[in-house]
């Protein structure tokens, strides 16, 4: 017997997929630049059936690849061939919400977005908020340590998980709670992409809608007085709810698409929103407008109300489809960078986009460094998406180098599995495939991803290889 | 001693350790861990100093034999500080705070000492100087190692520098309330469910005490609030109460709304953690043992036991740091 019929065999044959057109949707996740259709795609409706799929994939040595709402944009579920997708979305009851504790406990098929909306009659909701939220899964969230606008002050997704329970390759129930005594297993399973256990049950803590919120919008002349502006609004204590910044082109595609009145002549726009109780906002707001005024912006708005507030968001929560409308195609870039150096990293990147000859809008998060440069660019010029991902890799070296990191939100998955070479020595990456070898032996968990090999490594040049003899052969290279 | 050729010498004495099938015990200032008979000490306490802090970038990086009370100093500074409120034992360093992922009563609010960690730098049972994580609030790329090793009590691995996500300096008043410990712990429940800006929540000598930060409305609304001095965070947290003979500390870890456990002497971290005074250890899931010697807890399960000692054999492969 396969290990389709022996799937349609244990589960209802109406939760396995295999023909090319029920697979297709399932053939890539955010980043659709790459595709590949699975051999089959399993979607349990209970844990004792993911349970049943792990372990009749484990027989017949069929590598498994996690699916919440592939909403990822690193390819963190793009199938191989030969495996199957162990898609979630049937998971997705709110088992409990207790407000007075302030915690959830739900199903990882639940999307982000439904438990603020469950806790909302309490008063309460959950923090992090990808701009997926409407879509993205619990699950998919805590897999890749998902953050949003929030992050700065509320933390990502690591902050706001309190215990999971995930199956291993065997099939096996393991609880991680923040509880445990000892090394910290409840974090090392968020940002794990699907390669250490699949993750079905979250507890996930709440906390109380802050009473008041307050967006100041500031303009400025250029960048650099706009990112200085940051700096001194965080050196004077204050920790915003939320800090975007945006360059002139993104500022002119979101007014065009949003029309919420950006000033569009503006080299640089920042968005900050203080909350918390009323005395506390209404204090906070005046003094960053106060700093952001005696740091050269020439153009302040201060939100009156919860309409106004919100409207001034949506140029900003916009802006991604409101670049998109200028080009055929646009690659999302997503790396980090210390915050002093924004005015150089986005120099540079210009300097990139002529060498280049590709646009590029940058919208980021520059409470933390979190860069979003879009390039854009057309698939259906031969060429043209190879020449945009050599400049995406360039972009996240320039981050490296200026001391930041590869990713802020977006993993790696397949994409960016060369700039991890970049970022890690091979001894770290030698740890991490023992840390994956400890958790799944069989290496059947997303096979490939996330992690480079150390070959792959090599072949780049990053790494010296004595007498063709790579360092730990016991380990699986793919 | 440079910083490179002082990191180096650690890595030769790890090196040395395995050829000699030498156990190292490692330890910040000792303030807890004794010297085992079979264990050769690895002091790292001579590895000190802030490496690099910039105030705007709400970070801080340092090395981990720094004394915990030259690091708030350093922050304070600049108006800012460890938003983990970690206990200080005489002179406790950040590494030995971080090996035992120490938190105080902030921890439900802003979050505990790992939830501050950044990156570190460390060096395996190998010898091998290595990274993980870095100096960026968001960083997902590869595990999360550096979250991981917090609470490793030196059994995986030297920590050498840690990068760490500080906060602005709070102005915070605390209050207090008399009423009975049940009602205590639901009241705070309650209250952690509003607005108001907490900081801390606790249960004490038959009284409640919250503490809240920055602006906030008066709290008059009941007769028995009167406003009293932060010391009281101090005393809860290290928590070194005196006890009866034969008595031992126990620190328990539960859910927050726990009702009231038979000889709790105090409720912290917004009934999070309940201190007991008792003989015998009281029948809870996650208790630990508090006294002036570590007293391990073990109360893992067998497949979390296999994780973790596959993690001492991927760091530690030749067992060379003492695992306590
Ligand atoms: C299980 C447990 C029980 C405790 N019980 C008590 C108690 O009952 N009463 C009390 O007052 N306090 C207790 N503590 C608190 C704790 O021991 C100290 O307060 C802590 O701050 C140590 O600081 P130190 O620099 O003196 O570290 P040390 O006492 O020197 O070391 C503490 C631990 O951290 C490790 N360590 C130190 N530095 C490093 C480093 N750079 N890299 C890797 N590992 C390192 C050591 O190997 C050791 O395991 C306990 C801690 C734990 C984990
Ligand atoms: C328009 C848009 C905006 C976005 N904005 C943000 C943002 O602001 N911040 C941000 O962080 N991300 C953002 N993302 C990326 C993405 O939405 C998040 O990474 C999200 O958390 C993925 O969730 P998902 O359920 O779609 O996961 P998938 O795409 O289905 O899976 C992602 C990874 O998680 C693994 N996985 C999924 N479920 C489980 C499970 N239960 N157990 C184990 N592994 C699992 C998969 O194997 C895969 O490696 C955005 C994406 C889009 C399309």
């Amino acid at each position: 017997m396969d290990v389709i019929q022996a799937l349609e065999e244990a589960l209802n044959k109406n939760c396995i997929l295999s023909s090319e057109e029920a697979c297709r949707p399932y053939e890539c996740d955010g980043l659709s630049a790459y595709r590949q259709k699975p051999l089959a795609v399993a979607l349990p409706e209970d844990v004792e059936q993911v349970k049943q799929v792990l372990r009749i994939c484990k027989a017949h040595n069929t590598p498994v690849i996690t699916r919440g709402s592939g909403t990822g944009l690193a390819g963190g579920t793009l199938p191989l061939e030969n495996s199957v997708i162990l898609g979630l979305s049937k998971l997705n009851k709110i088992l409990q919400i207790d407000p007075l504790q302030r915690t959830a406990i739900v199903q990882p098929g639940v999307r982000n977005i439904q438990v603020s909306d469950a806790a909302a009659k309490y008063g309460l909701y959950y923090a992090p908020d990808p701009s997926s939220q409407v879509a993205c899964s619990i699950g998919g969230n805590v897999a890749e340590n998902s953050g949003g606008v929030h992050c700065l002050k509320y933390g990502l997704t690591v902050h706001n998980v309190t215990s999971l329970t995930v199956l291993d390759m065997d099939g096996e129930i393991i609880r991680f709670d923040e509880k445990d005594d000892g090394i910290d297993l409840l974090a090392l399973l968020n940002g794990s992409e699907g390669l250490l256990g699949v993750i079905v049950e979250i507890k996930l803590k709440l906390i109380p809608k802050p009473e008041a919120a307050q967006l100041v919008m500031a303009a400025f002349n250029s960048v650099k007085a706009c990112a200085d502006a940051v700096t001194s609004v965080l050196k004077q204590g204050i920790v915003p709810a939320g800090l975007e910044m945006m360059d002139k082109f993104s500022i002119q595609a979101a007014e065009d698409f949003a029309k919420v009145g950006y000033p569009v002549e503006a080299a640089a726009l920042l968005l900050c929103e203080v909350d918390g109780s009323h005395d506390q906002v209404k204090v906070d707001a005046q003094r960053v407008a106060d700093i952001l005024t005696q740091n050269g912006a020439y153009e302040i708005r201060v939100s009156q109300n919860e309409k106004e507030r919100i409207e001034l968001w949506q140029g900003r929560k916009n802006a991604f489809p409101a670049v998109g409308r200028y080009s055929p195609d646009y690659y999302c870039m997503d790396g980090t960078i210390p915050r002093s150096k924004l005015a150089y990293v986005l120099d540079e990147i210009d300097k990139l986009s002529e060498k280049y000859g590709l646009k590029v809008a940058n919208v980021f998060h520059a409470g933390d460094g979190n860069l979003h440069p879009l390039i854009l660019y057309d698939a259906n010029k031969p060429g043209e998406l190879e020449e945009t991902e050599k400049f995406g890799q360039e972009i996240l070296k320039l981050c490296v180098d200026v001391g930041g990191t590869i990713t802020g939100e977006h993993g790696v998955g397949v994409e960016k599995l060369d700039s991890m070479c970049h970022q890690y020595p091979q001894a770290e990456l030698e740890i991490f495939h023992g840390i994956k070898n400890v958790f799944d032996s069989s290496g059947l968990l997303n096979p490939g991803k996330a992690i480079p090999t150390l070959h792959r490594c090599a072949e780049l040049g990053h790494m010296h290889v004595h007498n063709n003899q790579l360092p730990h052969p016991e380990l699986e290279r793919f | 001693m440079s910083m490179q050729s002082s990191i180096s010498h650690y890595s030769d004495q790890i090196k040395q350790a395995v050829v000699d099938k030498q156990l190292l015990q490692i330890a910040g200032n000792q303030s807890k861990v004794p010297l085992y008979e079979d264990a050769q000490l690895l002091s790292i306490a001579d590895h000190t100093g802030i490496v690099s802090y910039d105030p705007a970038e709400l970070v801080v990086t340092v090395k981990a034999g720094t004394k915990l009370s030259d690091l708030s100093a350093a922050l304070a500074e600049n108006n800012q500080m460890l938003g983990f409120e970690p206990p200080e034992y005489g002179d406790s360093t950040i590494g030995g705070t971080y090996a035992c992922a120490l938190t105080g009563p902030s921890r439900p609010f802003r979050g505990g000492l790992r939830d501050f960690v950044l990156g570190t730098q460390l060096i395996d049972g190998q010898g091998r100087e290595m990274r993980f994580g870095g100096k960026m609030l968001k960083n997902v790329a590869g595990y999360d190692v550096s979250r991981m090793l917090c609470g490793s009590k030196g059994s995986l691995a030297l920590v050498t520098e840690l990068s760490l996500k500080v906060l602005p300096l709070l102005e915070e008043q605390t209050y207090s309330i008399p009423m009975p410990e049940g009602e205590a712990i639901l009241l705070m429940n309650k209250m952690q469910g509003t607005s108001l800006p907490l900081t801390g929540c606790a249960y004490f000598e038959g009284k409640f005490y919250y503490r809240v930060a920055g602006e906030h409305p008066t709290q008059d609304n009941r007769v028995e609030v009167t406003a009293c001095s932060n010391d009281v965070w101090k005393t809860l947290n290290p928590f070194q109460p005196k006890l009866a003979e034969g008595e031992k500390l126990w620190r328990l870890d539960v859910e927050s709304t726990n009702p009231a456990i038979e000889n709790t002497i105090a409720v912290g971290m917004g009934g999070t953690r309940r201190w007991v005074a008792s003989k015998n250890k009281p029948n809870h899931p996650y208790v630990t043992l508090w006294q002036s010697r570590f007293a391990p807890r073990n109360n893992d399960k067998p497949c979390v036991q296999r994780i973790k000692a596959g993690l001492k054999d991927v760091f530690d492969p030749h067992h060379i740091f003492k695992d306590l």
